[in-house]
């Protein structure tokens, strides 16, 4: 999953990033004023923008407006000092999904991030069952028929992004666009080699494959 | 406890006991003069009574002269309990006659004809004298030197003071009755009178921190003697609206101010928190959360700064204060900016004209001069010069120029920069490490003096801020 923070105060933007990247293993892009925020939106595709509103250059409201009139569904959690009742309302039909007031709690900001890309892709349980595969993105825990299996951060996301979209074409592009962020050099054979390390690690003593590759377009998981 | 005090008992006290003066003084008056009447009548009741008494005085058949008095035609006592009594004297006979019920030893007083009060057995009477009176019996024919009579008649006072006492009476009741009916139409009088204040108080009573208006009832409005009242009461309302606002307006920037600062330190803490670091990490994380501590504190002490500053503009300058020299203390400030000016490669240059006195606190002008120093340097490109002026205008305010060279002000942010928490590019401030806070707290201070702050952009480049403080009473 990928994620962008548009925030000025540095130091909470850097916090924020910090701890998702490390307790939800998210790749994290950070813009500290609203034309960065708004180009980084614009120019990638996220899972999920967390969005302050006093920001200088642009405001965040102008930002949601943007994304929204651009047609992205990104969900958008709003980060404000503000908590007057006029504003949240104008902010929720804007096109904000959610919002948190200044100072919030890291783990409920965390928590409303994963409920809001779950949201955001039609997943309403933070439990993925596929056949007899279970993931469970709240605690970051994978099992097939009652075995945990342990997973490399990376190949977590993998799968946490296939799990995500269960049944559908995910190309390797889409996975490298949500899965790394702005600084990473981006090459589709790194995929192949998290995949196959996968495939290893979740088939094994299963006699069901359940990463098909679809040749030329990318990769399904299903039963 | 104090006693409240009503003003319509008041009223009414006042109403009450002057009509009862008036009413003991119509009493007084009304008494004396219908006493004073029935005694006028009586008394010509009784030289009435006198003269028919003399009537019975007639000459013997004899030739002789001599007088006697004819007691059968004696006129009838009108108070048969309190007989009236007489007596008669001839000049020359001497006593003719008295009636038997004369008292006895009664002194008739000397003198001419007068008429006085005596008290016989309790029983008062007035006595009148009627002398000179000649006789009325004629004979034809015959001629006798002529004999004058005095008459002593009394008569008693009872009946007078009967009906001066009822006389009393009725103008008493009479005044007791107008006086209730004085009270009643008083009363109502006051309560109507009052009506308008109490439908002020109504109206007042709905003035609330929500609701600010005051609607002032027509007939409070109309009612000249409330008018300094309720024109009090608006200026007053207006005054505490303002300041309501302005102090919640202060709050909600202030929270809004403080909740970054905290989120930040909140966030820096649990991240650090978040999972088993080593101690390195630790180390680095409470380091980062001191800083946070120490920005959030100077903001606190920024805002406490300004807080005071805006309580004195408002409120009359506190303390005894002491004439100090304003160049003095421009000097004082420029020297204390330069450490500042020097890391950034910038030069002060200070242009004054002597001392410039002034009755103020020279900590507060500091302060001033103090922050609009660091702006200007803040602002000036490095190596840039900050031109600072004093000069009076002859016999006007103290004029004190601030001019960098930087990059200015943008023009939408002119009208505002001396506004609160007013940041006009977020970005740069940060960067400059300011809270938006120096330029109010200049303007809080220089007003608390009765002086005027403007900034504008210089028309070459830059900008140029200018304090103006009235000397009035210094000089």
């Amino acid at each position: 999953m990928r994620v962008l923070i548009v925030e000025d105060e540095p130091r909470l933007a850097e916090n924020i990033a910090r701890s998702l990247r490390e307790s939800a293993g998210y790749a994290v892009d950070v813009a500290t004023d609203g034309q960065e925020g708004s180009f980084l939106a614009e120019s990638n595709t996220y899972d999920v923008v967390l969005l302050d509103l006093m920001l200088p250059e642009m405001d965040g409201m102008q930002i949601l407006t943007r994304i929204r009139q651009a047609g992205q569904h990104t969900p958008v959690l709003v980060l404000t000092a503000r908590d007057e009742k006029e504003s949240i309302v104008d902010l929720l039909n804007a096109g904000a999904d959610d919002y948190l007031t200044k100072p919030f709690d890291l783990g409920e900001l965390l928590a409303r991030t994963k409920a809001l890309i779950r949201r955001g892709k039609g997943q309403p349980s933070p439990v993925v069952t596929i056949g007899d595969l279970q993931l469970n993105t709240a605690n970051r825990t994978v099992q097939r028929a009652g075995r945990t299996i342990l997973l490399t951060a990376m190949e977590y996301r993998v799968l946490e992004y296939l799990a995500h979209r269960p049944g559908a074409v995910v190309s390797k592009t889409e996975l490298l666009e949500h899965l790394y962020d702005y600084n990473w050099e981006k090459f589709s054979n790194v995929i192949e080699v998290y995949i196959s390390g996968l495939r290893r690690k979740l088939d094994d003593g299963s006699d069901r494959q359940l990463i098909h590759t679809v040749r030329g377009q990318g990769y399904i998981l299903k039963d | 406890m104090l006693r409240s005090k009503s003003i319509k008992g008041r009223l009414i006290a006042t109403v009450v006991i002057s009509q009862a003066l008036l009413a003991a003084g119509l009493l007084f008056a009304g008494v004396f003069y219908t006493h004073r009447r029935l005694v006028a009548a009586l008394d010509a009741g009784l030289q009435a009574r006198a003269m028919s008494v003399a009537a019975l005085v007639r000459y013997t058949e004899d030739a002789s002269g001599n007088l006697y008095f004819d007691d059968s035609l004696v006129p009838r006592s009108l108070d048969p309990d309190h007989p009236d009594f007489f007596e008669v004297w001839a000049e020359r006979s001497g006593l003719l006659t008295r009636s038997p019920n004369w008292p006895a030893g009664m002194e008739i007083p000397a003198g001419p004809d007068h008429h006085w009060n005596l008290t016989l057995g309790n029983v008062p009477y007035r006595v009148s004298r009627v002398s000179h009176v000649p006789v009325l019996d004629r004979e034809e024919g015959q001629f006798f030197q002529p004999q004058a009579l005095t008459i002593v008649y009394a008569s008693p006072l009872i009946r007078v003071q009967e009906q001066t006492w009822a006389a009393g009476v009725f103008i008493a009741v009479a005044s007791l009755i107008l006086l209730g009916a004085t009270v009643l139409l008083s009363l109502y009088g006051i309560r109507r009178g009052l009506l308008p204040l109490q439908r002020l108080a109504a109206q007042a009573a709905l003035v609330s921190a929500r609701n600010w208006e005051l609607p002032m009832p027509a007939e409070a409005e109309q009612t000249t003697e409330l008018r300094p009242l309720t024109d009090s009461m608006i200026a007053m309302l207006e005054r505490l609206e303002r300041s309501f606002v302005q102090q919640r307006e202060f709050m909600g920037n202030a929270a809004h101010e403080l909740k970054t600062p905290v989120a930040v330190l909140k966030s820096t803490l649990q991240s650090l928190l978040h999972r088993p670091r080593n101690s390195e990490e630790y180390r680095a994380g409470v380091q980062e959360s001191l800083e946070d501590l120490e920005r959030l504190e100077r903001l606190l002490q920024w805002m406490l700064r300004l807080a005071r500053a805006e309580q004195w503009a408002h409120g009359a300058l506190r303390r005894d204060l002491e004439l100090i020299d304003i160049t003095a203390t421009c000097e004082e400030a420029v020297e204390r900016i330069r450490g500042l000016a020097q890391s950034r490669h910038t030069s002060i240059h200070l242009a004054t004209n002597g001392k410039v006195l002034l009755r103020a606190d020279p900590e507060d002008l500091q302060l001033v001069w103090l922050n609009l120093l660091e702006n200007a340097v803040r602002y000036s490109p490095e190596g840039g010069v900050v031109e600072v002026a004093v000069t009076r205008k002859d016999g006007g305010p103290a004029q004190i120029i601030f001019q960098d060279h930087g990059i200015g002000i943008r023009p939408e942010d002119l009208p505002h920069v001396f506004e609160r928490f007013y940041r006009g590019d977020p970005s740069r401030t940060r960067a400059t490490g300011g809270f938006g806070l120096g330029l109010a707290i200049a303007k809080a201070l220089v007003a608390a003096y009765g002086g005027t702050i403007t900034a504008e952009n210089a028309p070459t480049r830059g900008t140029r801020v200018t304090v103006e403080l009235p000397l009035n009473g210094s000089n």
